[in-house]
């Protein structure tokens, strides 16, 4: 047997391990009638179709010739996922005058491309004018600046 | 007939107060304005801006948010025409012949034209939602849960026939968008279901946070990956309006595309989408020589760009009327309406006639607005596209990290968001298509409740579907839709309207 989609072949195993996965996550919930189904019902069923299509996806990688897998990047998605984790920890602790420049430096990470001192100008630039437009002219309740027993703007 | 004049008076009355007129013009702005960043679709770029319209009253909020979308939808072509990045699917289409015409030195007019096209098939997708509005609401109020969740039923079998890819990946991000949405608190029962005991996942994912992350953030990842240098045309943007040659070549194709995308715009499950595709491949078939098409024939843009506004617009159809959102942004449309204590369905258009009305008017004007913001302001649209990715792309991630932020005030959101774009760009890698997974999120919660109350009502007999007409008949024609797009001759012509190249 040979594979002819490795991707589709991966992409249907993906889709089985999740099913499985929810599967195993809904096994306390009870199932019910179909008269009156439980919170269990749903969630099963779906996630017994999502494994066989997953699997048919797979076995059918074996038949039918598809696309390769294909490079996955590790930069990229890194530095843009720390930049969002560093955004949620910082934005109420801290407030957008630090959180703004931060997204903007350690996601510019991402590209190789990126000038530091570039960057940090415009990242100021970028959180001054969210300032201006998110907190004074449309008035929502995000935190600007926040230093613990001292301000919260 | 009498009374949709009556009522699209009431509309316009509502629709013209300075305060409405005032945000439909900023929402076209600035819709316009973070459409054209390359990369950023609709769906993103209204996940971002949502926020911004949180302070307003309702009427006004939707105003301004249809204002935002057909901005968007409108940066896309921008886009599409002059750099050769389409914003989303519906734009694939206009970068075959805009961006040849833009390189010929004839951006002008192809901006001028899709401008054009737009505003004359917005003119006529108003009336079509106006015609049919109470018709379908009449029929909305006669289906039961049996109804509905067949009803939806066809939408995801059209929305599996209708994505690009091969139709078992649709299915299984589909199926995979329905297993999402069950997380969350159980509505019958109160228990948690698939929430690990991590209270933020109590309310279920907000589709806005899984929206920016699959398509937003994902996309943001994707182009770093992919960043060659962007062939931005900008020595020559020409004139912008039409000379009269290049009218009378559009203005067929124009007609032609509106109504193409305006009826497969109210199709359930995303059948907008397909509307650019079938305009471009009908007029290459009329064309008396169709060898110009994919070198910058104007009828190339003329069309699709007509089919995707007036299909932009009729998918507002069975949202308004049936509360079923056909798309991704539909969905994000109920999420603001929801936000705004409106309930989308049948009942919106009698409980609250200014506001359905009042937004049905404004998508005139929003067209309106287009035409008159872009053309003049095409310039300073292009100097946007001169900002080198590696600039755009850190402030894009701060617009949404505010944006995101600010639905519930919650940071955790931002952390689902960065999840959620992994999930994306391994979505991305292994060659599935993400547009159906947001479908499929969005209509399952409405199908399993549905489907709940269908089968408590006839007590858990499963023939009952069957057995009512009308729930029968709509499974009937999803059964077919499904079956024809396994048949090998339809399948190839799918794969033909779907191909890119010219």
């Amino acid at each position: 047997m040979r594979i002819r989609a490795p991707q589709d072949l991966v992409a249907g195993l993906a889709l089985a391990a999740v099913a499985a996965f929810a599967l195993w996550a809904s096994r306390g919930l009870s199932q019910g009638r179909l008269a009156a189904m439980g919170p269990g019902m749903m969630p099963r069923a779906t996630a017994v179709l999502v494994g066989l299509v997953g699997l048919l996806i797979a076995v059918n990688a074996f038949f039918t010739p598809g696309p390769r897998l294909e490079r996955w990047s590790i930069r990229g998605p890194l530095f843009v996922c720390l930049a969002l984790v560093a955004f949620a920890i910082t934005i109420r602790s801290m407030g957008l005058v630090v959180a703004g420049p931060l997204v903007a430096v350690i996601s510019s990470a991402a590209s190789p491309e990126t000038r530091i001192k570039e960057i940090l100008i415009f990242g100021i630039a970028v959180t001054i004018f969210s300032i201006a437009l998110f907190k004074y002219l449309l008035n929502l309740p995000i935190p600007v600046l926040v230093i613990p027993g001292v301000i919260v703007l | 007939m009498e009374g949709l004049v009556g009522n699209l008076a009431l509309g316009f009355a509502t629709a013209l107060s300075w305060q409405n007129l005032g945000l439909a013009f900023i929402g076209c702005l600035v819709g316009t304005l973070v459409g054209v960043l390359p990369g950023v679709g609709p769906i993103a770029t209204i996940t971002m801006l949502l926020p911004i319209t949180f302070g307003i009253d309702p009427v006004g909020a939707l105003i301004m948010l249809a204002g935002i979308y057909y901005g968007a939808q409108y940066g896309g072509s921008t886009t599409a025409i002059l750099v050769n990045i389409p914003g989303e699917v519906t734009a694939v289409v206009t970068t075959l012949d805009g961006h040849q015409m833009a390189r010929q030195g004839r951006a002008g007019v192809a901006l001028g034209v899709a401008a054009l096209g737009s505003f004359f098939a917005g003119c006529v997708a108003t009336l079509i939602i106006a015609g049919l509005a109470r018709p379908l609401t009449h029929l909305a109020l006669l289906f039961g849960p049996a109804e509905y969740f067949s009803l939806m039923v066809m939408g995801l079998a059209f929305a599996v026939v209708l994505a690009r890819g091969p139709i078992l990946k649709a299915i299984g991000m589909i199926l995979l968008g329905v297993l999402l949405s069950t997380v969350g608190t159980d509505l019958d029962t109160g228990e948690e279901r698939l929430t690990f005991g991590y209270d933020p996942l109590a309310d279920g994912v907000d589709f806005a946070v899984l929206a920016m992350g699959i398509f937003g953030f994902a996309e943001v990842i994707r182009n770093l990956e992919y960043e060659k240098t962007r062939d931005v045309v900008m020595r020559t943007i020409g004139r912008v309006l039409p000379g009269w040659q290049d009218l009378r070549r559009s203005a067929l194709p124009i007609v032609r595309g509106t109504f193409v995308g305006a009826a497969l715009g109210i199709l359930p499950g995303n059948g907008a989408v397909l509307g650019p595709f079938a305009s471009y491949t009908l007029e290459k078939k009329l064309a008396r020589d169709p060898s110009r098409f994919g070198r910058g024939a104007i009828e190339g843009v003329a069309g699709p760009e007509s089919a995707n506004n007036a299909g932009a617009q009729t998918s507002f159809i069975p949202l308004l009327t049936l509360g079923i959102p056909p798309n991704a942004v539909m969905a994000l449309m109920v999420g603001a309406m929801t936000i705004h204590g409106i309930v989308p369905g049948p009942m919106v258009m009698t409980r609250n006639p200014t506001l359905f009305w009042g937004m049905i008017a404004s998508m005139w004007i929003g067209n309106l607005m287009l035409l008159v913001i872009n053309l003049p302001l095409i310039g300073v649209w292009v100097k946007f596209l001169t900002v080198p990715y590696r600039l755009m792309y850190p402030s894009i991630l701060v617009f949404s990290c505010i944006g995101i932020y600010s639905v519930r005030n919650a940071p955790e959101d931002v952390v689902f968001t960065a999840a959620f774009a992994l999930v994306g760009y391994a979505l991305i890698k292994l060659g599935f298509e993400p547009a159906p997974l947001l479908l499929g999120y969005v209509l399952g919660r409405l199908m399993e409740e549905n489907l709940r109350r269908a089968l408590s009502i006839a007590r858990g007999d499963l023939m009952s579907f069957v057995q009512r007409p009308v729930s029968a008949a709509m499974l009937a024609i999803a059964l077919v839709v499904l079956a024809a797009a396994v048949l090998p001759a339809v399948r190839k012509g799918r794969e033909e309207a779907f191909k890119e190249e010219p």
